[in-house]
């Protein structure tokens, strides 16, 4: 697949900028809406596939990060904090990165199925303490916000309009994931992936898989933090869902869809998840069953998600060119 | 001292229902290395299934054998038919179908039967009050108290005393070598998945009446049996019984004693055996 006609790699990535730049004058308001969700679902995708896809770490509480970062900026930018915009995002990520290093201390002593377990019940408790916590996070009727206009000094950007706020999450979605791609270039990323293969030899190199273990987990649950941060200035509001079970299955369910097996097959999946939603939540109450049925399906037939399915089929389209491996 | 033995059979009660939940979870799990997250769904279903023939027969009775029964069915079909299949696929894949599943049970059943949490009846008999330790104390917790200690009393008799259950332990130690010996272990697999899904669809039946039927009765103890499994062990039985005590009496006295945390109670449990012992009370160390 070294080149598709005779373009260079580099071009792709640049393609997609550039239209993902120019949405905003070729969609109508509704649609903008769905894509900048969908990219604020990337991000919390790739940061559960860094640990799922890269790590083969399989977490069911990755939604406490998400609604960590979710309350901090609820709360930095309304109930009298009032933070400027970015600066809500900023700390909001900081203090999940916080909240991921000493949620890894303590789970990361067990491995494999344990590890699962475990996330699930931590999920538990952060969903527990949101509830009965309920004089910072309201409880059930959750917690409204405004989001904060940004002061250049000159001038002031009003964030409420669509395509102000679809432009400055596409800069910071779009820099966290260029982050994420580097850091698995990094040798710290290659480390992670070599811990899934095998971590028993790469000990005996002597690499603390503990250390990176931590290392990754503390970043991934950052970058979800931020995630939930914009999550929660897109509806400028946050309820106990964005903490809940729900959220997680949520994003296992976009990541696994996408495919675990590439960078960008959670980027896809978060897009083709927020499309079928919208599309099957017109037509029925019941889109979340539908939703776990194909889940299922493509964990018993079609493991390596979309992605895997579209490298498969492009695998027949492509010119042989055995001579060159 | 009274209120105190009120909430000690509060407390008694509620840890027969986790050990009828997590003993199926950590047997699965001891045998075929496959953590269930669909096991607490088969509790729901087992519920639902009583309220269902409940509204139809009006026969108590009759729902506590059937609604197992029929669990033991759908327990056998999952694990022919779904987990067998992507077993060979890996661990990770495992976990993913069994979450998957419970994540289509929550939702089918919220499609069938509504969100609304729904009232399930008892016999007459049962709905009474007993006076103990002289205060007024309803027949039916004693029932589940009774009945949870019984069905553990025989299964403690099967898995030590007859050759099914020497197999079982066996399968559970070291399933090559059992399989190595000429013993259909697959099916061993399958009976002992079915078992522990008709056993927890059981503890379903029996919980409806006293917790009430509602979607969101699966993920609740789910949660609390993982904690059970992780504080006793996984794969022990001995832990199961041991850890179910400890956490059904911690939920009922952390009620009255902190009201205030009385949820996160389990939690900075399990969060202090992991420290202290990340392999659980009765677990083996790796």
């Amino acid at each position: 697949m070294k080149a598709v006609g005779s373009l260079p790699r580099w071009l792709w990535p640049l393609v997609a900028a550039l239209i993902l730049v120019a949405l905003p004058a070729l969609l109508p308001r509704y649609q903008l809406r769905l894509v900048n969700e969908a990219l604020i679902f990337s991000l919390y995708a790739v940061s559960y596939n860094l640990l799922l896809g890269y790590a083969g770490l399989l977490s069911f509480g990755h939604a406490m990060f998400f609604g960590v970062g979710a309350y901090a900026t609820g709360l930095l930018v309304g109930k009298g904090a009032a933070m400027p915009f970015f600066g809500a995002v900023a700390l909001a990520t900081l203090v999940t990165t916080l909240v991921g290093f000493a949620v890894g201390l303590l789970l990361l002593r067990v491995r494999g199925t344990p590890f699962a377990l475990l996330t699930l019940a931590f999920n538990a408790l952060f969903y527990a303490v949101a509830i009965k916590w309920s004089d910072l996070t309201g409880g059930d009727d959750g917690l409204k916000l405004a989001r904060p206009a940004i002061d250049l000094g000159i001038t002031q950007i009003d964030t409420n309009v669509h395509a102000v706020f679809y432009y400055i999450t596409l800069l910071a979605v779009g820099a966290a994931l260029l982050y994420c791609w580097y850091f698995t270039r990094t040798s710290m990323g290659r480390t992670v992936l070599l811990m899934r293969e095998n971590e028993e030899r790469l000990r005996f190199v002597g690499y603390n898989t503990n250390i990176s273990r931590l290392i990754l987990f503390t970043l991934t649950g950052g970058l979800a933090g931020m995630a939930g941060s914009f999550y929660a200035l897109f509806f400028s509001f946050v309820s106990l869902e964005a903490i809940s079970i729900d959220m997680t299955t949520r994003v296992l369910l976009m990541t696994f869809i996408g495919g675990t097996g590439s960078f960008l097959g959670p980027v896809l999946g978060s897009g083709v998840f927020i499309y079928l939603q919208d599309y099957l939540s017109d037509l029925t109450d019941r889109w979340p069953l539908i939703m776990g049925l194909l889940f299922i399906l493509m964990v018993l037939f079609a493991p390596g998600g979309l992605s895997g399915i579209i490298k498969n089929v492009a695998g027949y389209f492509v010119r042989t060119d055995r001579t060159k491996g | 001292m009274q209120e105190a033995a009120v909430f000690f059979l509060h407390g008694l009660a509620y840890a027969g229902l986790l050990f009828l939940v997590s003993s199926g979870l950590t047997l699965v799990f001891g045998m075929m290395n496959v953590l269930n997250f669909a096991h607490a769904s088969f509790y729901m279903l087992g519920a639902y299934f009583a309220y269902s023939l409940l509204l139809y027969t009006g026969n108590f009775w009759l729902a506590l054998v059937a609604s197992p029964l029929a669990l033991f069915v759908v327990g056998a079909l999952v694990e022919r038919f779904l987990l067998r299949k992507v077993h060979e696929l890996g661990h990770l894949h495992e976990l993913l179908l069994t979450f998957g599943l419970a994540y289509i049970i929550q939702e089918g059943v919220k499609w069938l039967w509504g969100t609304n949490p729904q009232a399930m009846g008892m016999p007459s008999y049962l709905a009474e009050g007993v006076n103990i330790f002289g205060v007024t104390y309803p027949v039916y917790r004693l029932f589940v108290v009774g009945v949870a200690v019984g069905l553990g009393l025989l299964m403690a008799l099967v898995l030590f005393t007859t050759r099914v259950g020497i197999i079982v332990r066996a399968a559970v130690d070291d399933h090559d070598m059992v399989s190595a010996l000429g013993i259909r272990v697959p099916l061993v697999f399958m009976g002992v998945f079915a078992f522990g899904a008709a056993l927890s669809g059981f503890a379903g039946v029996i919980a409806g009446p006293l917790l009430t039927v509602f979607p969101g009765m699966a993920h609740t103890i789910l949660v609390d049996a993982f904690v059970v499994i992780v504080v006793g062990g996984m794969g022990s039985l001995g832990g199961a019984v041991l850890a179910s005590f400890i956490i059904g009496e911690l939920q009922s006295f952390g009620v009255i004693l902190f009201p205030k945390f009385s949820l996160a109670l389990i939690y900075m449990l399990m969060a202090l055996v992991l420290v202290v012992r990340p392999e659980g009370l009765f677990g083996e160390r790796q």
